[in-house]
């Protein structure tokens, strides 16, 4: 049996793009300066599907997003990438107030398939804008799924379960782990969205992490291997969230951190940990920890590798559960 | 392109429609028979039913949110039953309720108001490219004067230059935003004047009339279709009442005069379009009558329609299973 090919995780989105276009005529992608490609992971789309199905915009986030928002109600599927995750936020009324809402609002008549992508995260030193992870900010609203892969294989499943999904979808993916490598089948595939995945098994303590902290949870799992026994648990989707798996974790360890890369309050973590509290009360033995940012704005410089989660701090949460 | 007298007669039916639907709600709202707020288009139906009425089954259409679209309603032969179902919570209206004034008819390519005013500039670009992308239709996006402070406007005028796309930019400039007045809150007189900096052909028309309308969109439409890109249409109304039913009529902070009013009146559509039907013998007295009649009756069963059918009050469950797509 041969091995299954490595792909940096970059290059797992670009082959899902690149898959689904050809699959289907109706996908397209709209960005800035996505023809030429900001990150490799539209690299030479153009040259094969042309400027009409890779379509570069102006410097302008209403009109790029809805090139996409209304394409969609007039049936394409469209793919618009925002760059940097955080430059949603030029359109996020139209996402997070008309894209979300519009389907239950009208009826639920209409869908939106259509994909809002973007990267982030703290460790390049980009500052606020162009690092924070604006997972939870979307996931608030009922009506667009939200999801971010932590490995090659996720995000190539991941973002092909999104295109093909009928409502809209952000994807949203962490810069730390671009260039990752990890085996990804060649055949599409996909990761379906609303189901997390063991990705450790350990009988001592749950540890829910995602995208880039995922790696991190590794780090602390590998190091404390012999002495505390960490079952991983990556969500892959904030939206809808599947606690299910986390419950049926916390049977068997009773202890729970949760790794979410935002700030401490409401956020994915804050939501984790109520849901675990309101279903799974009988199954801890100890508080819930959560590891995040504290509530101050994710400062550039020198101060992410502190400010944001990192091994000591998980480190940390998790012998704190298990003392 | 002169109208032909069926084209006429077309328009004026309509108009009267618009105009018997839009005093149907200004009725219902002070009487507490509709659900939110209404801010009528009384005096200034023209320039939607101008628009609306010879566009293709496949163009796109926002409607301008005064008169919450009527004019466009009447002229894209919405069912007003259903609209009106809609506006009053009811298990017939065209969204199942959940809408009221933020109404929809998808099948009519009619996909949605909404209370942020200036939110269609997103979605045109979108609508706008995937009729280019299809071929043979359009995109005709009313709006009024004060929606052209978002800056989204701008881009949408942008992108639709950079990419020749078929949109009409069709401007209802009543002169008014709530309170403001246009000569407080733009630099410039005619809204119109933005396109310039774009490129973009435009034209400014008597919003009254509803024949110049008419030829004007109808030429608009051609251009679009033919691939030369968008055209920006003003169309130059009023405001007879108040921002919305209830509130005070104000300029600034100072009631508008009654003097004022009662010379705008003078414009009423309405009655310019009856004077010119009768002048042209494009309609006899008679005929009038019978379309007035006729108008009548329909806002009679659209509101039988309207107060027969259940209010909806689905479950939970029902509307957390409305929410995505399963």
């Amino acid at each position: 049996m041969s091995e299954v090919r490595e792909l940096p995780l970059v290059e797992a989105i670009r082959e899902a793009y690149r898959q689904e276009m050809e699959r289907d005529e109706r996908v397209f992608m709209v960005g800035q300066d996505i023809a030429g490609g900001i990150f490799p992971h539209t690299k030479g789309l153009v040259e094969q599907f042309g400027t009409d199905r890779i379509v570069d915009t102006p410097l302008a986030e209403i009109g790029m997003y809805g090139t996409a928002f209304g394409a969609a109600m007039e049936g394409f599927r469209p793919i618009v990438d925002f760059m940097f995750a955080g430059f949603f936020l030029n359109a996020a009324s139209p996402i997070l107030a008309q894209t979300a809402q519009f389907r239950f609002i009208h009826g639920s008549q209409m869908s939106l398939p259509m994909v809002i992508t973007g990267a982030c995260g703290a460790g390049m030193r980009l500052g606020n804008e162009h690092a924070m992870l604006v997972h939870n900010m979307i996931a608030q609203v009922p009506g667009i799924k939200v999801c971010m892969p932590s490995t090659p294989y996720d995000a190539k499943g991941l973002m092909t379960a999104a295109i093909r999904d009928d409502n809209p979808v952000a994807f949203i993916w962490h810069l730390g782990t671009m260039m990752d490598r990890g085996p990804v089948p060649e055949e599409p595939y996909v990761v379906p969205l609303g189901v997390a995945e063991v990705k450790r098994e350990g009988g001592d303590v749950t540890l829910v992490a995602n995208g880039f902290q995922y790696k991190n949870a590794q780090i602390v799992a590998d190091k404390l291997a012999g002495e505390i026994s960490v079952e991983i648990i990556d969500p892959r989707t904030f939206s809808p969230l599947d606690i299910d798996t986390i419950l049926k974790s916390l049977e068997k360890t009773g202890r729970l951190v949760v790794v979410d890369e935002s700030w401490e309050s409401r956020s994915t973590a804050s939501e984790i940990a109520a849901q675990v509290v309101d279903r799974g009360f009988d199954l801890l033995d100890a508080p819930i920890r959560r590891v995040t940012i504290p509530n101050i704005p994710l400062p550039g410089g020198h101060m992410e590798p502190y400010v944001a989660p990192n091994p000591d701090a998980i480190e940390a949460a998790v012998r704190d559960v298990c003392r | 392109m002169a109208l032909g007298k069926e084209q006429m007669k077309l328009l004026y039916r309509n108009l009267v429609r618009a105009d018997h639907f839009d005093k149907m709600m200004m009725n219902r709202i002070m009487q507490g028979k509709l659900i939110g707020f209404y801010h009528p288009g009384d005096g200034a139906m023209a320039a939607g039913v101008g628009a609306s009425t010879f566009l293709g089954d496949n163009d796109i259409l926002n409607p301008h949110h005064r008169a919450h679209g009527l004019g466009y309603a009447a002229g894209r032969g919405v069912d007003v039953g259903r609209y009106l179902a809609e506006h009053t919570g009811k298990v017939d209206g065209c969204c199942g309720g959940r809408s009221s004034f933020h109404w929809s008819f998808p099948e009519k390519k009619m996909y949605g108001a909404s209370g942020f005013i200036g939110w269609h500039f997103c979605p045109v670009v979108g609508w706008g490219w995937a009729c280019k992308r299809k071929g043979n239709q359009m995109v005709l996006m009313a709006s009024g004067d004060g929606s052209y402070g978002q800056g989204g406007a701008h881009e949408a005028m942008l992108f639709a230059m950079n990419w020749k796309l078929p949109i009409v930019f069709f401007c209802e400039n009543n002169g008014m935003a709530i309170h403001s007045t246009i000569s407080d809150m733009h630099p410039m007189p005619d809204i119109s004047s933005l396109a310039q900096g774009y490129g973009m052909p435009a034209v400014v028309i008597d919003g009254q009339d509803v024949f110049a309308v008419a030829e004007t969109v109808i030429a608009a439409r051609e251009h679009a279709l033919a691939g030369k890109g968008p055209t920006f249409v003003e169309a130059k109304t009023l405001r007879l009442r108040e921002h919305d039913v209830g509130t005070p009529d104000l300029a600034r902070a100072e009631p508008r005069e009654a003097a004022y009013l009662e010379e705008l009146k003078k414009r009423d559509p309405v009655v310019l379009a009856t004077t010119r039907v009768l002048a042209e013998k494009v309609l006899t007295r008679k005929q009038i009558d019978k379309i007035y009649q006729e108008a009548k009756e329909e806002v009679a069963a659209i509101e039988k329609f309207a107060d027969e059918s259940p209010v909806a009050q689905p479950s939970i469950e029902e509307l957390l299973a409305g929410v995505y797509v399963a």
